[in-house]
């Protein structure tokens, strides 16, 4: 049974969204317009973080990708009263749409703000409704939902593999941001599987001591790796200066 | 009678919370897909002609239905290539066709198995683990004019027996993602 995990590395994110727009066009994800935005209620499986570092002259952008951290112990998951979100065999933090009241407790109880409400009917201009993802409910009103590694292209990819009578093959499947990604900062793989991408990267940046992951020591062991940004001017400047 | 009261109260009380219970049934009844009549087609389209009178195969019309999710509807042409030499003069139906055909239209069926948008099922899944088309969608090749009807259940009740009794995952995500 595989381990689905996600390795973000965030010296190779230059923050051109990308994987946004792979996302939203992936999940069926609504279009968000300022109006939405100004009121908070963007949805966004997956956000770029920006922040600044430094002082003006050599002033530097930061970027970091935020999907669903697809935590082991995941916060939101006990706080369902209908059990709607739950944890996979494969580890993978599911939702399901149909069972789902809309309560947002989950939403409240997320410490990385990965989940979001469907405040209203999800809409798309004419032009758009013939790009909707077949393999992808299109969420009504009421429901929460959130990133859930491309769940569907998972399944699909395991069904190909049952109708071959094979085992999934190592990197077969890969999510929707990660296929975007022009830098290749995002890998998805099986975290088990020690011939997989992910699981190469991780063992390789373990030892240059780069892994740490968001909110890490709330204990909640999330599933998505990120990778210190390398920074080579604060690397070749003098201790002493400090 | 001392309790005329009562006993007459305690009856309303049992009629009123039975009326509920009684819709609910009857909803489940009337509103489950195999009591609903045949969905009327653009074309009374005869399987009972094609799979039985003539022995075609479901996956020579369904063609998708061993490697994809989708059994998947034949395109005109694949219907054209008999019936461009089959006379189509005096029968109806298959004036239909042809007229659809020449006039580059597509023909619209309407949805026999119509499973709600949430829930996804995979035809070749099925089908690779021996399944059979009857199964699920009863005995097609005897079903003639006006069309197919649903005789399975099919609701998510039916998918859960069968999957626990074929030892198939019953993991939510296994078709609601």
């Amino acid at each position: 049974m595989p381990r689905w995990g996600m390795v973000i590395d965030l010296d190779r994110c230059i923050g051109c969204e990308a994987c946004v727009v792979a996302c939203q066009a992936e999940n069926n994800v609504p279009i968000n317009t300022e109006d939405v935005y100004h009121q908070r209620r963007a949805i966004a499986w997956i956000r770029v973080e920006r922040y600044w570092e430094g002082e003006y002259p050599n002033i530097k952008a930061r970027y970091i990708p935020v999907p669903c951290m697809q935590c082991t112990n995941a916060p939101c998951e006990p706080v369902c009263p209908v059990y709607a979100t739950y944890h996979t065999t494969e580890g993978i933090n599911m939702q399901v749409y149909n069972r789902c009241i809309g309560t947002r407790y989950c939403a409240v109880n997320c410490h990385w703000h990965v989940r979001f409400f469907n405040f209203w009917e999800p809409k798309w201009p004419d032009s758009l409704k013939n790009q909707l993802n077949p393999d992808v409910t299109v969420r009504s009103r009421g429901v929460m939902e959130k990133c859930n590694f491309c769940v569907h292209r998972i399944v699909k990819a395991e069904q190909k593999a049952k109708v071959e009578k094979r085992a999934l093959r190592t990197d077969e499947v890969t999510t929707a941001c990660a296929q975007a990604c022009p830098t290749n900062a995002i890998v998805f793989g099986d975290l088990d599987d020690p011939n997989s991408a992910v699981s190469k990267l991780l063992a390789q940046a373990e030892q240059e001591g780069r892994v740490y992951r968001l909110l890490e020591d709330l204990g909640t062991d999330p599933k998505v790796y990120y990778l210190k940004k390398i920074d080579v001017a604060a690397a070749a400047e003098p201790a002493a200066t400090h | 009678m001392r309790y005329a009261r009562l006993l007459v109260f305690v009856l309303v009380v049992l009629v009123i919370m039975a009326i509920p219970l009684a819709l609910v049934l009857a909803r489940s009844y009337f509103l489950s897909p195999t009591a609903q009549p045949v969905k009327a087609q653009p074309i009374q389209f005869p399987h009972q002609v094609h799979v039985q009178a003539i022995g075609l195969d479901c996956t020579y019309c369904h063609r998708n239905a061993t490697t994809s999710a989708q059994a998947t509807l034949p395109p005109i042409e694949l219907c054209m290539q008999c019936h461009k030499i089959i006379p189509a003069q005096g029968r109806p139906e298959l004036e239909k066709l042809v007229s659809a055909f020449e006039q580059n239209q597509p023909i619209l069926w309407n949805k026999v198995h119509q499973l709600p948008d949430h829930s996804h099922f995979v035809h070749s899944v099925h089908l690779s683990f021996g399944f059979q088309c009857s199964t699920c969608h009863g005995n097609v090749g005897a079903m003639g004019k006006p069309g197919v009807q649903q005789v399975r259940d099919l609701r998510m009740g039916d998918c859960i027996t069968c999957h626990q009794q074929n030892g198939a995952r019953v993991d939510c995500s296994v078709c609601h993602y």
